[in-house]
């Protein structure tokens, strides 16, 4: 398994006029439109560590390394990537970075573009190409990195990556608030904890039906994480009572919400105005909608809805009145698909790169369209 | 004719033909390289700006966008071409504080920026020690840095969106205003492009609050040596300081004798200036920690500044080192490497072994906690021996920051200085991807040509006919083969 293999693979697909669907460990393939590929190109061999010094918070690792073997080995060293994007542990490295998937943890360390200091990628000619490096900040050539993540593989094939850590802090520890009472006093709190001086690490507000699909709370809550040095800690734990009434929860909690999608049919997140997110999230948290999970990230200005399948074949529909998707001066929220039943897509978003520029890297770096062909679109 | 089209774009004092008026235009913050620009054009609204790039357009000219002109990479030199300054665009178009976002215009001065948004306990976290002077447009051409970048990121991370007017005249929106967009991460990519794939219109940041506590302590010591393991041991606690800052003997004694004279102890031969922010309950114990691994690092004294009166002249000696680098010769040459943090000790001491063999003064003033070096030396480049000593002795400090897994660059660019040096960490299919990125936003390369990526290792690259264009596309040679000839900082 070896970057060669990578860059082999593409030359032959080139020269059969054939096409490659690009996989990790193959956790997250219904997500991104139908890609029309007549074969599998997987990373999941392509794995390990190739240079860690702990001392440099750095870490350089083959692209199918999961998510979970990178916390393994950096929890010996009591480091840690900061990196919780939905899905689970078992993803790679390489997918992360390659579908720009952040979670919970993205308000306060970043979304992967933060916190990648380069790749290596072979391109849809078979040409391996280097970006960046592996110092914690770096400004040689044009920034190729920050190209490829969120490329859905269409650039290139992710090999390598070398990663930003952190050290763990001493302190990692979660709280939930309820959210059950009415809106109005639900939008103060909400207020109160995104205005505080708090610097969680995370905070993330749930629906009822989020709540309840990770067994932590009948009705809407706020789930919120503090980590630093125990003075930090107990200094925003007493602030936060001062809002409201924190009950402890496990840190692990945070793991059932990677987790939410479940068998989602549909995932879609919005992204919009911070404050506009605060002022919409109370009634949105109270939409108690069957089948549909939504989690509010108001630091980010994330909002995340997943439907789920109804078990019976049919689905819901998404939910039509999204207010947050009125423009406003130029602000107009960003919807962006992430799942949806294969015959939807044509209709919905058929494609994301049809702009001049995005067309002419892709064929640039794509000539033939190889690589994961369809899956952002035409 | 094309100065004469210009001056009816944006007015007759706003472009500037004659020699003697370009002579301002023809270095930048890094004066070992010249160039002499054919005529300067300084648009005064977004639509003037349009106009002359749709005109230069038409005419195939090509052109070197410019803000304040302090980068330090020869980076804004425009030879016998167009230098398109924009400076004049400083409109602060937007500000929201409820969002924590600004849109501003290129030419706004980063400092101008931060004054506007303390009132409502916000600032923008990028701060070059060019502050005062240099432009958002220009931060987000180079990426550019500064001290609190190692806690806060650089201009990357705090950009959301750029209208972008490409070379073709062409307008586009890149990232998203409210957050994020789907798609490549052409934002991203436009970011530290070096002027290479158009010019900004209008830039929208992230507003970060101002941290609930600051401390700036001052640390120490006798030696080089203890100083960089000290600063290892700090990124090694997994403390995270708003700046950590390196300045060795050499350079404490050249600013103490400046009229930024910062109170740094004169016999030392190296400081740490750590700055350690957040809540005030974490910062305190933070600190404690801070205290305790400098002096069992060796430290002779950790000095806390009492107030912000204290804090900010700590900070002015930082910030204005280089300028107090001109009481010791009338040019000054300055490296960016960066290298991996625990590699600190071994560099700076093949550093001092350089600077030895060849007998000159490397001072060292830098961003120890994320390893990005600035070696600096003070000469005279009228001495052509010296200037000779001072480009080798530069050459193999950069070669030995390369040789520890270092990058050659951290905030300032490449521009045309540090070019020789692309092919030593990138390889022919990197920098062919790297031209084949820009070719897509300006194919003709007309947007600052020459600069980056060694044009021949562009396989796509075939020239542009005319001798105007032929001349602006001529391929600067390897730093090797031109030794700076910096003139007065």
């Amino acid at each position: 398994m070896s970057t060669e293999r990578v860059a082999t693979a593409i030359r032959d697909s080139v020269a059969a006029t054939g096409s490659l669907r690009i996989s990790g460990r193959g956790s997250w393939l219904d997500a991104g439109r139908p890609v029309r590929a007549d074969s599998t190109l997987s990373l999941r061999e392509d794995s390990g560590v190739v240079s860690y010094v702990p001392g440099d918070l750095t870490l350089t690792v083959r692209a199918g390394t999961t998510l979970a073997e990178v916390a393994d080995i950096t929890s010996e060293r009591d480091q840690w990537l900061p990196l919780d994007p939905y899905g689970s542990s078992a993803g790679t490295i390489g997918a992360t970075l390659a579908t720009g998937s952040a979670g919970p943890l993205a308000s306060s360390f970043g979304a992967p573009r933060d916190l990648l200091l380069g790749l290596e990628f072979v391109n849809g000619r078979g040409e391996t190409i280097r970006a960046g490096g592996r110092v914690v900040k770096n400004v040689a050539g044009f920034d190729l990195s920050r190209l490829l993540t969120g490329s859905w593989g269409t650039l290139g094939v992710i090999t390598e990556a070398t990663l930003r850590l952190y050290a763990r802090p001493a302190v990692d520890r979660t709280f939930v608030i309820d959210l059950g009472g009415p809106e109005k006093q639900v939008t103060a709190i909400v207020r109160a904890v995104v205005t505080s001086p708090l610097a969680p690490y995370a905070l993330l507000l749930l629906s009822a039906s989020a709540a309840r699909s990770i067994g932590v709370s009948e009705s809407p809550v706020c789930l919120i994480r503090f980590g630093g040095n125990e003075a930090a800690f107990k200094a925003q734990v007493s602030a936060l009572s001062q809002i409201s009434r924190p009950q402890e929860m496990e840190t692990k909690t945070w793991l059932g919400i990677r987790e939410l999608d479940g068998n989602a049919h549909s995932t879609v997140r919005i992204s919009s105005l911070p404050q506009r997110v605060v002022a919409h999230a109370a009634r949105m948290l109270h939409d108690d909608i069957p089948f549909i999970r939504t989690t509010i990230d108001p630091r980010r200005g994330i909002l995340r809805i997943v439907v789920e399948s109804d078990g019976e074949g049919g689905s819901a529909e998404l939910p039509g009145d999204l207010h947050l998707t009125r423009d406003d001066g130029g602000n107009a929220s960003e919807v962006i698909f992430e799942k949806l039943p294969p015959d939807v897509w044509s209709q919905v978003s058929p494609s994301v790169v049809s702009d001049r520029l995005s067309q002419g890297i892709r064929s640039a770096y794509d000539p033939h369209r190889v690589l994961n062909p369809g899956i952002l679109g035409d | 004719m094309v100065a004469e089209r210009l001056a009816e774009i944006v007015g007759p004092a706003h472009v500037l033909s004659r020699q003697s008026e370009l002579l301002v235009y023809n270095s930048d913050g890094l004066p070992g390289y010249r160039r002499q620009p054919r005529l300067a054009v300084f648009p005064g609204t977004r639509d003037e700006t349009i106009a002359v790039v749709r005109f230069l357009a038409e005419q195939g000219l090509p052109f070197v966008p410019r803000g304040a002109g302090t980068g330090l990479s020869g980076g804004a030199l425009a030879d016998d071409i167009v230098v398109l300054g924009l400076h004049r665009l400083k409109k602060i178009i937007s500000l929201d504080i409820e969002n924590r976002r600004a849109t501003v215009e290129p030419g706004v001065v980063n400092l101008r920026l931060n004054k506007h948004v303390a009132p409502h306990g916000l600032l923008y976290a990028p701060d070059p020690s060019s502050e005062a002077a240099c432009t958002i447009g220009g931060n987000v051409a180079e990426n550019a840095g500064g001290p609190h970048c190692l806690k806060y990121g650089v201009t990357l991370n705090h950009v959301l969106a750029i209208t972008v007017i490409l070379p073709s005249g062409e307008i586009v929106e890149l990232g998203s205003r409210v957050g994020e967009r789907d798609g490549y991460d052409l934002r991203g990519a436009f970011i530290g492009s070096e002027g290479c794939f158009g010019l900004a219109l209008d830039i929208t940041v992230k507003l970060t609050p101002k941290p609930q506590a600051v401390r700036t302590l001052l640390a120490d010591f006798t030696s080089v040596d203890q100083a960089a393991h000290v600063t290892s041991a700090i990124i090694a606690s997994g403390i995270v300081p708003a700046a950590l800052e390196f300045m060795d003997g050499a350079t404490i004694r050249v600013v103490e004798d400046s009229i930024y004279a910062a109170g740094y102890p004169r016999d030392a031969e190296a400081i740490l200036l750590i700055e350690l922010d957040g809540l005030e309950a974490g910062v305190v114990a933070d600190l404690e920690t801070v205290r305790r691994i400098c002096l069992d690092g060796g430290a002779r004294q950790v000095r806390v500044a009492r107030d912000d009166a204290e804090r900010m002249k700590l900070w002015q000696g930082r910030k204005k080192a280089f300028g107090a680098m001109g009481r010791l010769a009338p040019h000054l040459i300055v490296q960016d490497a960066v290298i991996p943090r625990t590699k600190l000790p071994e560099i700076l001491a093949t550093i001092h072994a350089i600077s030895e063999r060849h007998s000159v003064m490397v001072c060292n003033v830098f961003h120890a906690g994320d390893g990005n070096l600035h070696p600096n030396i003070a000469y005279s480049a009228d001495d052509p021996a010296e200037s000779e000593r001072v480009h080798k002795a530069m050459v193999e400090i950069m070669r030995a920051c390369i040789e520890a897994g270092g990058s050659i660059t951290g905030e300032h660019g490449v521009g045309l200085d540090k070019m020789g040096y692309m092919e030593s960490i990138f390889s022919e299919t990197s920098l062919n991807a790297m031209c084949e990125l820009r070719g897509v936003f300006d194919p003709e390369r007309r947007s600052n040509p020459g600069k980056v990526v060694p044009i021949h290792a562009c396989k796509e690259w075939h020239g542009i006919p005319g001798s105007a264009k032929a001349r602006a596309a001529r391929e600067a040679p390897p730093l090797e083969a031109e030794p700076s000839h910096p003139v007065a900082t």
